[in-house]
């Protein structure tokens, strides 16, 4: 990956992609959360996908992309422990295959920075109509939350985990402010992200000249000054907390547990933490696979991840309603095992195994790449290519993964349930 | 416009062979890719609930009968061996492996960096030789009736399995893929060794892969299987209970949790040929639901604006031996208002003819859609092992798109989406306590 520096806080990434069928320009824009306009920044990315300046009208953009033989344009908000990532994309086929020789990646560069910096606007402020339909869809999502119960139950264990922490704040807004939210607060909001958000451009696979010069232009009318980011972080210990929800016709069960490590975890960690979770739960050589999904039969998948920014583990389950006590026992004896129990040779390579051939096979997708460079920039120092992060892999020790595990303290535990099963507390 | 059929034809193209065994090998070599992935199918799946097996050993053919759910029991079982589990075979190799099973097939893949062929050894050594006791078959009806339990909670897979239910009477699309708690306690050994007979013979499977890998090692690992030596196949007779045009049930209600109500409209079609014949009335159907309430279309932008449904709400269909049907499924506060608006919509569009430019556009978007499936192993592979088990080629796909007309979606439409053949579910929510 080739980086420079635009403007303040403003990077263009180039990342050879000449073997895919398509190409992919992303923008990300990087700032820190705020509880006071959290409803305005996950109002945003509804309001922007709809058009842009010289595309005003939604469905004359549907038709645009689909004449684009397809192109695919996403603008989402998403959490970087307590940073924001407002990221707008469009990835397309590449002119080699255009029907008619169009120039394709020149028309995805202008829809990309369109959508980004000329939005449409009425008398200087976001489209009041546009803005009010996206209110009433942003609140429909926000209601709708219940429908996947596992996501519901990973959420419900964040908000009692994070509590009023700036990582709590709800990346999707609030439901009772939605109403609220007027087209001058959220023009105000989004001239905020312009001006102070840190923006990586990722251009994979088209010509970076042309993107460069494109968003040298958009940047030509913004004054520039980066905010400082939010950064690692992690939540302090303390007594484990229990919660348990009964929802009727809820038919298998989903038990949430949360960890701290009390402290912010090193960017150099990463690699101990992958080896780390793919022992515990991240794989299906993992301790919580073969102990608790296969031998004790216990849950359908029971899996752990590790947000590294915030210094968080999640283990996430389904669950029989009246075997979910029995699972979390499980699940702390198996983390308990690691940390004080014996780790054979053969687990461990075969988790290591395991994830060398991810680290080998990040080249083999667009967003693969997209996403591993940009999560680089993120973490902070040094940018690794995967082939440099395999090498600290291989040099990760038995004692390293447990002594990373050991610092981690069962914090919450939420239990979505049917009226009918499960204890009062899980 | 420009000749690409070259550019296409070297997009599309793949090696392929069949074995003395009768198994088919397709392959694309990515030599650029880190990686290759490998998908070992047959032509087996949920809906294959009848059939005679006639073994070739006197006894003639044989009728088997099997509760819902086999075919996905099966695929759980071929991951066992008396050596152990293959998972943890592969994780000897680093390859990441998974299986999968719909209506009409089941899939073992792998993908991986390194040691490819040994993967290949595990996969082909693995996949037809179900080993079960009766210990190891009743964990796994604890393990899958957890499964069961959690699409039970999924109200866009009780939405399919609703309007399937609705629509047909006697096909087997009736019945959930992974069955009941109760359809799979009714599995025997001899249930699950009749059909690793039946269907995992090898003329009836197919080996696709794609990435850092050639037919040479194909061709070898099937050597090392005992897959190149020939093989009489047994005979296996599908058997499909009749099944009438008319939906079975115009409406099905009920009430699960969830925040809005969730609608389902289902249309039931004459069924398709396999093959290239069936081919371009798959594209006709993929088609006609982008032309009806697809982002570009006016309808899916009055649905939006009025808040009327969610911004996912959107059609698709199901295409299996005996079976078609278009479905469209979404949340919606107005349940009846958006059924209706869909009805009149489809009504116009076959009295007026659906519109030149929305043709044109939505066309060129399934020409992106289809350049983009050849771009990552693992969508490459599947296309070939897709294409293949349908009886026509990814290429085949390319043409046949470039061939429709607007014209043929407007006669199409004369025929298909009926109101007299449409069924109705509605999920609606449950109090919950906040």
């Amino acid at each position: 990956m080739e980086r420079s520096m635009l403007a303040p806080g403003v990077y263009l990434n180039t990342i050879d992609a000449q073997k895919f069928n398509r190409c992919r320009i992303s923008l990300h824009f990087r700032f820190p959360a705020r509880r006071d306009r959290a409803t305005a920044h996950a109002l945003l990315p509804l309001v922007l996908d709809r058009g842009y300046a010289d595309c005003p009208d939604m469905t004359e953009l549907s038709r645009r992309l689909a004449g684009l033989y397809g192109a695919d344009l996403s603008v989402d908000l998403t959490s970087n422990g307590a940073d924001r990532v407002l990221s707008v994309s469009v990835c397309g086929i590449r002119d080699a295959f255009a029907l008619d020789g169009e120039d394709l990646t020149a028309q995805y560069a202008s829809i990309a920075l369109g959508v980004a910096f000329r939005p449409y606007l009425v008398n200087g402020c976001f489209d009041p109509e546009a803005v009010e339909i996206e209110k009433d869809k942003l609140k429909k999502r926000l209601q709708a939350e219940i429908n996947d119960k596992r996501l519901y139950c990973v959420r419900q264990a964040r908000r009692k985990f994070y509590g009023d922490a700036p990582e709590g704040i709800e990346r999707d807004g609030y439901l009772e402010e939605v109403p609220g939210v007027t087209p001058a607060e959220l023009y105000e909001a989004y001239q905020e992200i312009l001006r102070t958000a840190t923006l990586d451009v990722m251009v994979l696979g088209a010509d970076p000249a042309a993107v460069c010069a494109q968003l040298e232009q958009a940047l030509a009318g913004i004054r520039r000054e980066p905010a400082a980011l939010a950064g690692p972080s992690a939540q302090p210990r303390g007594l484990p907390r229990h919660f348990v929800e009964k929802l009727p016709g809820v038919t298998q069960a989903k038990l949430c547990m949360l960890f701290t490590s009390a402290a912010p975890l090193a960017a150099e960690e990463i690699d101990v933490c992958r080896l780390a979770m793919s022992l515990f739960g991240g794989s299906t050589t993992s301790r919580l696979f073969l102990n608790v999904r296969e031998k004790q039969s216990l849950c359908y998948y029971c899996g752990s991840s590790l947000q590294s920014m915030v210094g968080c583990m999640t283990v996430d389950s389904g669950v029989e309603p009246a075997k979910a006590e029995q699972a979390q026992a499980a699940i702390l004896a198996e983390l308990d095992r690691l940390c004080a129990g014996p780790i054979e040779d053969e687990e461990l390579e075969d988790c290591r195994r395991g994830l060398l051939s991810g680290l080998e096979s990040v080249g083999d997708s667009l967003s693969g790449l997209e996403n591993w460079y940009y999560m680089e920039i993120c973490r902070g120092g040094e940018v690794r290519t995967p082939a440099q992060s395999a090498a600290r892999l291989r040099a990760v020790t038995r004692d390293q993964v447990r002594a990373l595990l050991a610092r981690f303290s069962f914090s919450v535990a939420y239990l979505v349930t049917s009226p009918e099963g499960g204890a009062d507390h899980a | 416009m420009r000749d690409l059929t070259q550019v296409l034809k070297s997009a599309a193209a793949c090696q392929s062979k069949v074995l003395p065994s009768g198994l088919t090998l397709l392959v694309k070599p990515m030599p650029d890719y880190s990686g290759a992935h490998a998908i070992y199918a047959t032509r087996f799946g949920s809906v294959d609930a009848s059939f005679t097996l006639d073994k070739q050993d006197g006894r003639g053919p044989v009728r088997v009968d099997l509760p819902a759910g086999v075919a996905h029991f099966l695929e759980h079982k071929m991951f066992e061996s008396e050596e152990g589990d293959a998972f943890a075979l592969y994780a000897k190799t680093g390859a990441n492996a998974n299986a999968y099973t719909s209506f009409d097939r089941t899939s073992y893949i792998f993908t991986a960096t390194g040691k490819i062929d040994e993967s290949l050894d595990v996969l082909l050594g693995m996949v037809g030789k179900p080993y079960f006791t009766e210990a190891t078959i009743a964990k796994e009806q604890g393990i899958i009736g957890q499964e069961i339990k959690m699409y039970d909670d999924s109200a866009d897979w009780r939405l399919l399995t609703g309007l399937c239910q609705c629509l047909y009477a006697a096909h087997p699309v009736r019945s959930d893929i992974a069955g009941t708690v109760e359809s799979i306690a009714r599995i025997t050994p001899e249930m699950l060794y009749a059909c690793a007979d039946a269907f995992y013979q090898p003329a009836n499977m197919v080996l696709a892969a794609a990435g850092n890998i050639t037919m040479e090692q194909l061709e070898a690992a099937c050597a090392r299987a005992g897959l190149n030596e020939p093989r009489t196949p047994f005979a296996v007779t599908r058997l499909r209970a009749e099944e009438p045009l008319a939906v079975a049930r115009q409406r099905l209600e009920f009430s699960m949790p969830v925040a809005k109500p969730c609608l389902g409209i289902g249309f039931k079609e004459t069924p398709l040929p396999e093959g290239v014949a069936g081919l371009r009335g798959r594209i006709l159907c993929d088609l006609l639901t982008e032309l009806i309430v697809g982002g570009t279309t006016p309808l899916y932008r009055r649905l939006y604006d009025e808040g009327l449904v969610n911004p996912e709400f959107d059609g698709d269909f199901l295409a299996l031996d005996g079976c078609l049907c278009i479905l469209f499924t979404g949340e919606s506060d107005e349940p009846e208002r958006v059924k209706d608006m869909l009805l009149d919509e489809i009504d116009r569009l076959r009295a007026e003819g659906v519109d030149e430019e929305l043709f044109r556009l939505n066309k060129n978007r399934m020409y992106g859609e289809l350049i983009q499936d050849l771009e990552q192993i693992e969508d490459t592979a599947s296309a070939l092992a897709n294409s293949f088990l349908h009886g026509y080629t990814v290429y085949d796909e390319l043409q046949t798109l470039a061939d429709l007309t607007k014209q043929d979606v407007d006669q199409a439409l004369q025929t298909m989406l009926s109101r007299e053949r449409c069924a109705t579910v509605l999920i609606h929510p449950t109090e919950v306590n906040g």
